[in-house]
């Protein structure tokens, strides 16, 4: 293959960011603001993970039978794993939070277009 | 080969998200690259962060923005 597994993913990592950016900027739609910062998250994510890869490795699990040398050539980097599944989670209550907040300009001035709220 | 063919789904299903005029379809379309990415977790060797992307990113995700259009508008205003 033309690319490496990691170079393809942080492409696809880069790709989601600035989707995610150009689309919270020029989109008009509070919802569809919230769905492009859901992609920057995701994004971000997946560049941390990305980082933690090894070419050929194994998963940072230590099994009967491996020497603790061998382990630590051949597995994965575990540190960024560990910080991402925090962020996923708290990724997803902030999304609540900002929903709310949309949910409650919505019933204040009766759209959810950012231009319309800021004109009011 | 599988592994470059998930990542394009992954930003496909971005961009047609973002495309759609019915929010209710961008809510749904949402989850596509949360399932996507929970797979490339996977073969990125973290199974951990696998699991919880595929339960968070393709189901929590999707229904939270539902319920946000459910109790807002559906179509996309001018």
């Amino acid at each position: 293959m033309l690319l490496s597994l990691q170079l393809a993913s942080f492409f696809t990592a880069a790709s989601l960011m600035v989707l995610g950016a150009v689309a919270v900027i020029f989109i008009d739609n509070l919802i569809k603001k919230v769905i492009a910062l859901s992609f920057i998250a995701d994004g971000v994510n997946l560049f941390l993970v990305t980082l933690g890869y090894r070419e050929g490795g194994i998963v940072y699990i230590y099994l009967p039978g491996m020497s603790s040398a061998w382990f630590a050539q051949h597995a994965s980097y575990p540190l960024p794993f560990a910080l991402v599944l925090t962020s996923i989670v708290i990724g997803a209550s902030t999304l609540a939070v900002m929903l709310g907040i949309i949910i409650i300009l919505y019933q204040k001035h009766g759209t959810i277009s950012a231009s319309r709220v800021l004109e009011d | 080969m599988i592994e470059y063919v998930i990542m394009i789904i992954a930003v496909l299903g971005a961009v047609l998200a973002l495309l759609q005029r019915d929010l209710l379809k961008a809510a749904i379309l949402t989850g596509v690259p949360g399932a996507a990415i929970a797979a490339l977790y996977q073969i990125l060797l973290a199974p951990d962060v696998a699991l919880t992307q595929a339960i968070v990113g393709s189901a929590i995700i999707p229904v939270f923005f539902a319920l946000a259009v459910y109790r807002t508008m559906r179509m996309e205003e001018e």
